[in-house]
Formats: C-alpha cells, sequence, structure tokens
C-alpha cells in the first residue's frame, strides 16, 4: 500500500473525528450509534476514493454521510430517552471543579433541546460553520437555520439562568 | 448576559475526544480498503499488460473506449 494513502486518510481523518464524533453524539444522544456512524462515513470515504470518486471537499460529504447514518438509526430505533442518555457534548478541563459543574448544566441543557435546534447550535457553535452550510446539510431555508439556532441558545440560556 | 457572551461561554468549552478504540476501528478499516484497492489495480494492469503481449491489445482498447467516453444525453422537447 502506498504510504501518502494512508498518511492523508490519517491526516483526515484526525483533522475531523473530534468534531464529527461529537455531531454524531448530538444527533443519537448515543455512544455507540455515534461511533459506528462516524466509522461508516470515513470507510465510506475510503470506498469513494478507492473507486476514484473521491468528492473534492471531504468535510461536506463526511458532516451529510454521519447525518444521514444517524438519522436513518433513528428512523429504525427512537432516539434514546433523555434520563438514559450518558453522552457528554463538552469537556471541561480536569480538576476545575465550577467549570466541570458548568459543563455538567450544560451538557443536559444541550441534550435536552429539540433535535433540530440542538443540531444548528452545535454546528454553529463548535464547528464554525455557516448558515448557509447548516441549512444545506439540514435541506432547511437559511433563515429556518438562523431561528432554530436563536431558539435554541434563548432556551439554553433561560434554562442555565434558572438552573443557577 | 448577552447572547455574545452567551456564545463565548459556549466556544470555551473543549470537544470530547473519542474513544480510542473507534480510531482503531477506523484505520483499521481504512486500511484494508486501501489495500484491496491498491491490489485490484494491481490485478488489472498485470491483465492489461498479459493482454498486450498476447495480441489482444484491441480488447484494452475496447473497454477504455467504452469505460472513458462520456455519454451524450439529448432531450428533445416536443
Amino acid at each position: 500500500m502506498a504510504r501518502d494513502e494512508v498518511t492523508e486518510f490519517d491526516e483526515l481523518y484526525r483533522t475531523y473525528r473530534t468534531r464529527l464524533h461529537q455531531y454524531a453524539l448530538s444527533l443519537t444522544r448515543e455512544r455507540e450509534a455515534a461511533e459506528d456512524a462516524v466509522h461508516d462515513a470515513f470507510l465510506g470515504w475510503v470506498r469513494q476514493v478507492a473507486s476514484g470518486r473521491a468528492p473534492s471537499q471531504p468535510a461536506p460529504y463526511l458532516y451529510a454521510s454521519v447525518r444521514n447514518r444517524c438519522l436513518d438509526r433513528l428512523r429504525r430505533r427512537p432516539e434514546v430517552a433523555l434520563e438514559e442518555s450518558h453522552v457528554e457534548l463538552l469537556a471541561a478541563p480536569a480538576g476545575d471543579e465550577e467549570r466541570i459543574a458548568l459543563q455538567r448544566s450544560l451538557n443536559r441543557l444541550l441534550l435536552a433541546l429539540p433535535g433540530e435546534q440542538r443540531e444548528v447550535v452545535v454546528l454553529r457553535t463548535w464547528h464554525d460553520m455557516g448558515f448557509a452550510a447548516i441549512a444545506a446539510l439540514q435541506d432547511i431555508p437559511v433563515n429556518t437555520a438562523i431561528a432554530r439556532y436563536h431558539y435554541g441558545l434563548a432556551k439554553l440560556r433561560k434554562e442555565l439562568d434558572k438552573n443557577e | 448576559m448577552n447572547d455574545e457572551r452567551f456564545e463565548r461561554l459556549l466556544r470555551g468549552f473543549e470537544l470530547p475526544e473519542p474513544d480510542p478504540r473507534l480510531d482503531a476501528r477506523v484505520i483499521a478499516g481504512a486500511e484494508e480498503w486501501l489495500v484491496r484497492a491498491r491490489t485490484r489495480g494491481t490485478v488489472a494492469g498485470v491483465a492489461r499488460a498479459v493482454g498486450e503481449a498476447f495480441g489482444f491489445g484491441y480488447v484494452n482498447f475496447l473497454i477504455d473506449f467504452v469505460t472513458e467516453t462520456d455519454a451524450e444525453y439529448d432531450v428533445e422537447l416536443a
């Protein structure tokens, strides 16, 4: 096997693994399902490359692939109930108790958001994705993506204020 | 807290690291696929060379002609 093919894939994987993993977790609220989606999306990419049909931009392909796989999973099996979900969408530095407590609250609140709002908040906040790209991914008008983001953010803030 | 400050607060959190077992699973699966693709490419190359050597170059030419010529679609609206 050519070393450069493996290195290229390794770089691609290192670039997107953390973000796609968090994105999948936010969609499924389940670790195993999220990991399967990320695994299958990357292997789907390799198959495309191996057959000479590599998409010109990896990011849109990988995000759409993870999303489709997660939605497909949710169609077959309903979303895990909030009380049964133990996934972490955020991480706080070890030892910083105040930050860890805030991270726990935010994590629960994020997981409790309606799926379509959670998705936009996650993509916009931690993936630096523009509203046009989010709208294209969700197949919705840009204004709907913006509205979902602001509703989601407002709900998070309100609930966090209530908790404090 | 206004929107901007709240957004900054959220962005201040890192993303969780995936399980190393996922990394191992993805890398191993990808390598397996890349090896398979390379082997397929090598076998196809050898088959071509053998075909040329035995005077069946026209078969390669026909295969290339069919697989590499773009199809043309012409739709006539009535």
